[in-house]
This record gives structure tokens, sequence and C-alpha cells, in this order.
């Protein structure tokens, strides 16, 4: 699940895509699948519908698209406002009776009053009502609007609330491509990490021959980070490697059992320090845990 | 906030909407804190409460202030003047009007909030990604508050509210507070003071003696770096309430 919230974050982040709106699009036709809209294309050619009775209809009405990109191009909306829009539009969904109708324009009134809420609920400013109704470019009224906005809140009963879970239900679709994206930079990361490693382990290797021997001859004062970095060669290491890589190193071989010697002396040397250390850090974290309660 | 239902949060039980007026019911609360502790000045001197109302309110507040936090919301405006009280004892947090839902990566924040006594040092320095703790530093000033009987913190402007709460708590840096810095309104020629002892300035006006705990709880609550800051949750299992939390139920 963390993949899809870091995606959400990635998401709210970006700016808004042509990809966004035809999503928000096609989610609000989907809250009232009964409603034609004039302006809405079909595939295949239908007879024109009887003509519109002319106070319901005051001016052509734009497709649902293009109303959406004209209020984001003018109002500059964040994409986390305008996404947001799309939970409130399946709650809505959930809320209306499945064989709900309304006029040509009640999807254009649907979107924005989803996208008002969502605009005031999320930001500590917003547009007013009236700059809203400037937005529509005539389409609606500063009536209009006050009255669409009071109607979802009552229907939606004033639960504006979204939670990050809602968000990643409602916005799957758009989220499964940056999840994919994340998942396969991940594993590739995770591949040069790995070579990385690999190769790091190889030099280390032949660098540990010397080392072990310098180790095994030095005093007791040796540094803990020295030994930190034995630990893991000697742990990496199986016995046979090392000799390998004893007999391939440029300096006189010795045989392989003193240097298996050497390794389990230092090795001892280290335990014992490392057990030391470890016992002085409870000791201090005790103390603090004290200190603070 | 219709669906904030908690006995330490004042219940609204309906909200009528006309053409133009928007009409809100709540539960019915005979009085406020601040007008509660105006109530009790004598003569021209503030009086502190006893700690153990002190104690039962705080309690109280922090449970309205974790309940809001738990379901995600913000409150941004805790004063005593939005605590209401009734005649049982019991404290309630009004006033949501600057209240916002929190925890999606949706939201953007303003940082004027707050009433200016109340209001964290990096509200003051102009972060805008504050959390729950906004809500906690203003629990911390409400306290010591209760306990004086005075604001702690009463500045009449932006700048003499950062100076007045550095006078007391002393002043950041980068290393008492990693990423101060950063804050827009930070500036790093602030007057540099050292933490005062709180309780040295607040016994003075207290009605009793105060105790080691409450001072702690006040300093978990009043910590400048908002990373450090005590959570409500956190506060209600101070042990300055022990006796609440291990009072069998």
């Amino acid at each position: 699940m963390s993949e899809y919230h870091k995606a959400l974050k990635v998401l709210m982040q970006s700016p808004v895509t042509d990809d966004m709106i035809k999503f928000l699009t096609n989610q609000t036709l989907r809250v009232l699948p009964n409603v034609q809209t004039p302006a809405q294309t079909s595939a295949y050619p239908s007879p024109p519908s009887s003509p519109p009775k002319k106070h319901l209809q005051p001016q052509r009405l734009p497709s649902l698209m293009s109303f959406i990109s004209r209020l984001v191009r003018h109002t500059n909306v964040y994409t986390s406002t305008l996404l947001t829009t799309v939970c409130y539009l399946n709650k809505l969904k959930c809320i209306l009776p499945r064989d709900a109708t309304g006029l040509p324009s009640t999807i254009h009134r649907i979107f924005l009053a989803c996208l008002v809420l969502s605009a005031k609920f999320h930001n500590d400013s917003s547009p007013l009502n009236r700059h809203w109704a400037k937005y529509t470019d005539g389409l609606f009224s500063l009536e209009d609007l006050n009255l669409m906005e009071r109607q979802l809140i009552q229907l939606l009963n004033w639960d504006l609330r979204v939670t990050n879970d809602d968000l990643i239900l409602d916005l799957r679709f758009l989220l499964e491509p940056i999840v994919a994206d994340i998942e396969k930079t991940s594993r590739q990361r995770k591949r040069i990490e790995k070579q990385k490693l690999l190769q790091q382990q190889r030099h280390r290797m032949i660098e540990s021959a010397g080392t072990v021997r310098s180790l095994s001859n030095s005093s007791s004062t040796t540094k803990l980070y020295d030994h930190q970095r034995n630990v893991s060669i000697c742990s990496d290491l199986s016995s046979s490697t090392l000799v390998d890589y004893d007999l391939n190193a440029n300096t006189t071989p010795k045989p392989a059992a003193n240097t298996k010697k050497a390794c389990r002396n230092s090795w001892e040397a280290l335990e014992h320090e490392l057990n030391q250390v470890l016992m002085q850090h409870d000791t201090c974290s005790d103390t603090y845990n004290a200190c603070n309660y | 906030m219709k669906e904030l239902k908690h006995e330490n949060i004042v219940r609204l039980y309906d909200v009528i909407h006309t053409e133009n007026k928007l009409t809100l019911v709540f539960e019915y609360m005979d009085n406020d804190l601040k007008k509660y502790m105006d109530s009790r000045i004598v003569g021209n001197n503030p009086q502190g409460l006893e700690l153990s109302l002190v104690k039962y309110f705080q309690w109280q507040l922090l449970e309205g202030a974790a309940f809001c936090h738990e379901n995600k919301i913000l409150h941004r405006d805790l004063k005593p003047q939005n605590l209401l009280i009734n005649n049982k004892g019991q404290l309630k947090l009004g006033d949501f009007g600057l209240a916002r839902a929190f925890g999606i990566p949706v939201n953007t924040y303003s940082s004027e909030v707050v009433t200016l006594w109340y209001r964290a040092p990096d509200v003051l320095m102009g972060s805008r990604t504050y959390s729950t703790s906004i809500d906690m530093w203003s629990c911390g000033c409400i306290l010591a508050e209760m306990v004086t009987g005075k604001p702690l913190f009463p500045g009449t402007n932006d700048e003499e509210q950062l100076k007045l709460i550095f006078e007391i708590m002393g002043t950041p840096n980068e290393s008492s507070w990693a990423g101060i810095s950063t804050l827009p309104k930070y500036n790093p020629n602030f007057p540099q003071r050292l933490p005062k002892d709180i309780r040295t300035i607040l016994q003075p006006h207290a009605k009793e003696p105060l105790d080691d705990n409450l001072i702690d709880l006040l300093h978990g609550l009043l910590q400048l770096n908002p990373d450090m800051r005590l959570s409500a949750k956190q506060a209600l299992h101070h042990p300055w309430f022990a006796e609440y939390y291990q009072r069998p139920q």
C-alpha cells in the first residue's frame, strides 16, 4: 500500500494534465448515466433532439470536458483540489437513486459544486462563489452557484472528509502507472546497489588478506572502526576464498592455517570489545530513558 | 463537524441553510473559561484557579484535542474564550471556525491562524506545514493561564509575540531546532535569550505550590520545536494525570 501512498503524493504534486481532465469528465458522466448532454458527441449518428424549451437552455452548453478545462485554466486550481472532486463525485453517485436524471446542464452543476466544495474544504483561501460564477463564462450566476453548493453539501450530509485511502481507491486509474514506475525504478535501484555491493565485496576481499595479517600483529589499542570493518570481512569470507586471495595476493604466501588462526584471534578480540560497547550503549539508553521519565 | 461527537467537544445539532443565512444549532453551555476566570478576579488582581480544577479542565481540554486529532481535524484556535464550560464543571471545545481537516496531501495551510497569544512559534515564523502540534502549544499556554489567571505571552504583534516567547523559553537556534532557519520569517538576529525557570515565573501568581509534574507537562507542551512538543495522547499519559488514568473504570 505504501507504494500507492507515494504515488498519491507524486500525483498531487504534478501539474494538471489532459488525462486528468478526461478522467474527471468520465467520472462526472458516470454520476448521472441517464442524462444525455447535447454536446456529448456519440460515435453513432442520431436524430437531433426535439427543440428545447427556451428558459431551460439559456445558452449553448459547452461539452463537459471543455467546461472543466476552462475552469482549470481560469482558476489555476491545485491538482490536489481538482482530483479530490472525484471522491465527492463517487459519494454522490452512491447517494443518488439509480434512475436519477436532470437537465443537460446538471452534470456541469454537479462537477462545479464538487470543485467549489473541494476548494473550500481543503484550502485556507479559495475563490468566492461570485468568482466561480465569473469563471463559468456566464453559464451560471452567483445564485446558481450558491444553490448548487447548498444542495450538494446537504446531499453529502455536511461530511466532506476525505482520507488517503478514499483518494487511492478513487484515483487508482491515475495512480497505477505511477506505482508501476516507482516499482520499476526501485527494482533498478536495487539491481544497481547489488552490483555495487558485489564490486565492493570483491575489492574488500583483495584488501582483506593484508588487513587480517596486520591486525593479528597489531596491539590491543586497535580502533573499533577497524574491528567493524573486519567483522564484515571475517563473516563475508569463507575460509576457502580467504585462502584463495591470500595465495593470489602479491605478498609472500603464508600457510592457510595461519591466516585462519589470525582471523579467529582477531574475531574473538573483536567480539569482546563489541560486547563492551553494547553494554555501555545499554546503560546510556537506560539513563536516557530515566531522564525522560 | 456534525460527525465530531465527543463529550469534550460542543455538539453541533443541526445546520439550517437558507438563502442568505446559515444557522448552526449547538449544545447549550453556561459559560466560557475566559469569563469564568475573569469572574474570579479580586480587585485588580487576576487569580489562578485551584490546581485540582486546573487539572480537571486541562484533562478535558486534552481529551477534546486528542479526539479532534484522531479524527484528522486541527482546531487552530484554542484559547480560553473558545473553551466552553457548564455548571457541572464540564469543559468542551467550541468555535471550529478556523478548524481544518489534515492528513491528506491535498491541503494548503495559511500561517494566519490561532489568536496571537496562543500561536506557536513555528507558525509565528511563517510555517505552513504545521500539524497537530499547533494545537498543543495553545494547550500549554492555556494551562499556564489557568494556573496564574494571566495570559502567559500577551504580545501585541507578531514580533513582540516571538520576543515574549523567547524571553521565557529561550531563543532557539539550528542546534536546538534543526530546520528552524528554513522558516520564512526566521531571523538569525533574534535577541538571544536563555530559557528561564518557568516555575519561578508562574509560582508568585499561583494559588498553590506547583509540583514537578505540572512543570514538566508545561515544558512538554511549550517546546519551541514542534517535533519535540507532546501530542495530546502523550500529554494525557503524563504523570501529572496519573490519578485520572489510574482510576479504576
